[in-house]
């Protein structure tokens, strides 16, 4: 379970957020939403501990983050980045393999352990048969899969992604989506209790299929949370975004879409 | 031979191959077997009584062999910080003399020339003593420009190391032609391999080098996640801002170290890494004790080579290297076009 | 695999230095026992430029020079048969070309040449650097380092001592004698002179807008001086210097020397740079070739560019 209490964090002197109290529990899966500006990529790195925050407190299962190194924050906490500058020639397995880093020594030795751990990733991710192709001769989509492998790999309860399917097709992102939500929710027979996690997302149409709950965040301040009904408001996404907005609700899956009002 | 084995012992095989030939070519030829009897003889106690032998011997003693020392730490130096540094910067045109190390190296060898050191020990010691405190100078300055809070930024310490080095350059070039006695001398010390003799060149560079070469060792596996960025890197667990101060602290000393004996042999630290990783791969686990090896390779080669091509004349080995290093990297570079590298 | 490796890299370089290091006594170059024997003289101790006490056991017969100059100084003095090497620059005179080149072109002399002719003295000039001073050293060589003169007097003193520690004391009187008194015919002639020509020594014309002279605290300063001129480039500063093409038309010098004569420079070429011919040692022709070794090379070819100098700088006075 990852908390945050009165986290307030910035660039330089400029205060991006302000005074955020949010609590990620185990097996949820939380969207984050916002204009860009809102300061949804400033949380994520002031979680992650890329940026020194200026107040409030961070923790993982009650375990205080801020005064940790980055060795063991890296054993509680992932981050899937956007796909962005990816060095082309490491190798799928490689790149999977690297979210073994803060349990490796600095020689980076692999256990059998760890090889094992890799593996299962992999196969998470349906990226058994990519496994020794170079990152370059990939397509977005599955170079987005392999970072979210390598956070798998990372074996931590709490995963941040940041805005993973931004610029990928739409299968992509549906299907990228829906392994988030597996990993939040495992499928019965599966041990292990569920991911707690943050993933801040642009895009508000496929919020439903894979979140259970929304927090919308606007200027640095956390303007609305709750369950997707709750926070896909009219009133609430038109004054956060600034433009009269529509959610017109399919009745039969109960699924929504939200549209500019022309 | 397993495959990651493999590059190794080529390598290994080359390096030693090198040192052979080092050692045998010359003014006088030594062959394998008057190498044998140098040795077994100076085992034993005393040479031959024979006058020639006496002076092979000191011709394998006192300069071949400490020569052939020298370079092969000085090549392992140069590359290995070469590659540490192509990796820190995530740039495969970095070389070891990005943040001022050689032009400050330069300078503080040519503001030494200028003044008439006494003949004794401490004298003598002058001009690499104040080359090495150039070097790790300019790297302070360029380390302080660089700074932004707590951490120094990538992007500025090949900025302020540009600046730096543009402006020890310009003074040194000012120097020089005001003191036109020390012109040549500062010329020579500048394009490399001028003080090449003995045993004590080998013991001044050997500490630092050994040192700063084992540490870079140990930045393998971080150099690998760094080549995500910075800050990826320390998602993953990295100390990001400690491997790059160690990084920078280790390179320099070693690189300092080694051209304030030999002065500036450039292209080594470039293209041994450069090469190797269009061959083998650019995993820093490999590349950075590969490099050490083919940069000893590389400079022990070149060196005999400068040293017999016009003998009794002998170049400046940094004139070699870049006459070297050149084509061969383009051929290299022609070959490999399909390859992704990084 | 990869830390067997680079122990046994390091077992290896440990064992080779361990080799080298090894406290075996240090092999002293041999002298040479030759045909016809030269009576040596008792273990002498001198001084060199550098400050250096020098021990020499016997008279030296295969000595190495370094530098030009101190080739020209040992074959003056009569240390010729006794010269075993010298560097690539020294050409004069000429039976110094058949000895055996150590190298020096590229500021890098080959020490092992030098270790294989097993010479008993090496001669340094200031051209070679303490470094160079302290390898041959190293090497187990005795070694003297001439600093340059600053004046003739100096170079006389130069001259005895060289002669003394080859053994060839009488030579050198001899020599220096004979010097002193070309040098005082010189003095004699030109002490009744009265007007000193601008004279102009060009060291490299390549860029004829600045070309490149002589200043002040140089041989060839001092020389001119000396033979009755004036050296034009002795207004500038350091030794050697540009001087504009502007300041020398103001100069006006009567008397042009071309010391880059060797390198090809003629006084057709010097006379059509553009406004040259405004120039009096133009106008009137008196541009001269000068062999500039003759003044660079602080030896006993000083004495034969000061006698050069005062015939070309007053003629008048060698009817």
């Amino acid at each position: 379970m990852l908390k945050i209490e009165h986290l307030t964090a910035g660039y330089g002197d400029k205060k991006v957020l302000e005074d955020i109290n949010l609590t990620i529990e185990d097996g949820c899966v939380t969207a984050l939403i916002g204009p860009n500006g809102s300061g949804k990529t400033t949380l994520i790195r002031a979680v992650s501990g890329v940026l020194p925050v200026m107040q409030g407190a961070i923790t993982v299962d009650d375990r205080q983050v801020n005064t940790l190194t980055e060795q063991e924050r890296a054993r509680l906490i992932s981050v899937v980045p956007q796909v962005r500058n990816i060095p082309p020639a490491f190798s799928v397995r490689e790149v999977v393999a690297l979210g073994r880093t803060p349990y490796l020594n600095w020689l980076g030795q692999f256990s059998t352990q760890d090889d094992q751990i890799v593996e299962n990733a992999l196969e998470q991710t349906d990226l058994m048969e990519l496994a020794e192709r170079l990152m370059a001769d990939l397509s977005g989509g599955e170079q987005q899969r392999v970072l979210l492998a390598r956070a798998l790999a990372q074996d931590t309860r709490v995963m941040l992604l940041d805005e993973p399917t931004s610029h990928l097709d739409l299968q992509f992102q549906v299907n990228l989506m829906e392994r988030v939500h597996r990993l939040a929710h495992p499928m019965e027979g599966i041990e292990r209790d569920g991911h707690a996690v943050l993933a801040a997302v642009h895009d508000l149409n496929l919020l439903r299929m894979f979140s259970d709950r929304v927090v919308l965040l606007v200027k640095g301040r956390i303007e609305a949370e709750g369950t997707a009904d709750e926070v896909l408001r009219e009133e609430i996404l038109s004054k956060a975004y600034r433009i009269p907005l529509h959610v017109i609700r399919d009745s039969e899956t109960g699924k929504s879409a939200i549209l500019p009002r022309l | 031979m397993s495959r990651t084995a493999r590059p190794f012992v080529i390598l290994g095989f080359l390096l030693v191959l090198a040192l052979f030939v080092s050692v045998m070519a010359g003014s006088m030829f030594l062959s394998p077997a008057e190498l044998w009897q140098a040795f077994t003889s100076r085992a034993g106690g005393g040479a031959n009584g024979v006058e020639q032998s006496g002076v092979a011997a000191t011709i394998l003693f006192k300069l071949r062999l400490p020569r052939a020392i020298l370079l092969l730490l000085v090549g392992a130096a140069l590359a290995g910080s070469g590659a540490a540094y192509q990796g820190l910067f995530r740039n495969p045109l970095a070389d070891p003399f990005l943040i001022g190390v050689a032009s400050g190296a330069g300078l503080g060898a040519v503001v030494a020339m200028t003044i008439q050191w006494p003949y004794t020990a401490a004298g003598l010691a002058a001009v690499p003593l104040a080359a090495f405190a150039g070097a790790t100078l300019a790297v302070l300055v360029v380390t302080r420009l660089a700074r932004v809070g707590n951490s120094v930024p990538t992007t500025n310490l090949i900025l302020a190391g540009v600046a730096v080095s543009s402006f020890a350059s310009a003074v040194t070039s000012l120097l020089m032609i005001n003191s036109t006695g020390e012109l040549r001398r500062a010329m020579v010390w500048l394009l490399g391999g001028s003080a090449l003799s003995g045993w004590n060149p080998v013991l001044g560079v050997l500490p630092y080098i050994l040192a700063g070469c084992a540490v870079l060792l140990l930045l393998g596996h971080p150099l690998n996640v760094m080549q995500f960025g910075d800050e990826q890197a320390q998602q993953l667990g990295i100390p990001v801002r400690r491997v790059r101060r160690v990084t920078i602290l280790a390179a320099t000393l070693t690189t300092a170290a080694a051209v304030a004996f030999v002065g500036v042999i450039g292209f080594v630290g470039l293209v041994v890494p450069h090469i190797l990783r269009l061959l083998w791969g650019g995993d820093y686990r490999r590349l950075l004790p590969l490099s050490m090896l083919g940069g000893a390779a590389l400079l022990l080669l070149t060196d005999t080579v400068a040293r017999t091509v016009i003998a009794p004349q002998e170049i400046p080995v940094g004139i070699i290297t870049a006459l070297l290093g050149a084509p061969f990297f383009l051929w290299v570079l022609r070959r490999s076009k399909s390859q992704n590298y990084w | 695999m990869k830390k067997i490796l680079s122990m046994f890299m390091l077992g290896m370089i440990f064992s080779l230095a361990a080799a080298g290091c090894s406290a075996a006594p240090q092999v002293a170059a041999q002298p040479t026992v030759r045909a016809t024997e030269v009576p040596t003289a008792e273990p002498l101790e001198v001084t060199d430029g550098l400050g250096r006490v020098v021990t020499l056991a016997g008279t030296p017969q295969q000595i190495i020079s370094l530098a030009p100059s101190a080739t020209e100084i040992l074959y003056a003095v009569g240390a010729g048969a006794q010269m075993a090497g010298r560097d690539s620059f020294s050409n004069y005179p000429e039976e110094a070309k058949a000895l055996a080149d150590v190298g020096g072109s590229m500021g890098n002399y080959s020490y092992e040449v030098i270790t294989s002719l097993t010479p008993d003295l090496v001669v340094a000039a200031e051209i070679n650097t303490t470094e160079q001073v302290k390898a041959l050293e190293d090497l187990g060589l005795t070694v003297y380092y001439i600093a340059n003169p600053s004046s003739l007097e100096d170079l006389y003193g130069i001259l005895e001592t060289i002669g003394m520690i080859t053994g060839n004391s009488d030579t050198s009187a001899a020599l220096v004698e004979s010097l002193k008194a070309r040098v005082e015919v010189v003095v004699e002639k030109t002490r009744i002179v009265s007007f000193s020509p601008a004279v102009f020594y060009e060291l490299d014309g390549s860029e004829p807008s600045r070309p490149w002279t002589a200043g002040p605290g140089t041989f060839i300063d001092m020389l001119i001086g000396m033979a009755g001129g004036r050296n034009v480039g002795g207004v500038l500063s350091g030794s050697w210097a540009q001087m504009s093409a502007e300041e020398l038309l103001v100069q006006n010098p009567k008397i042009i020397l071309l010391g880059d004569a060797a390198y090809g420079t003629t006084a057709e070429q010097v006379a059509a740079r553009a406004g040259w011919n405004t120039i009096d040692a133009v106008k009137e022709g008196r541009i001269y070739a000068f062999n500039d070794d003759t003044v660079s090379r602080p030896g006993p070819r000083l004495v034969d560019a000061l006698e050069e100098l005062s015939k070309l700088i007053h003629p008048e006075l060698y009817p």
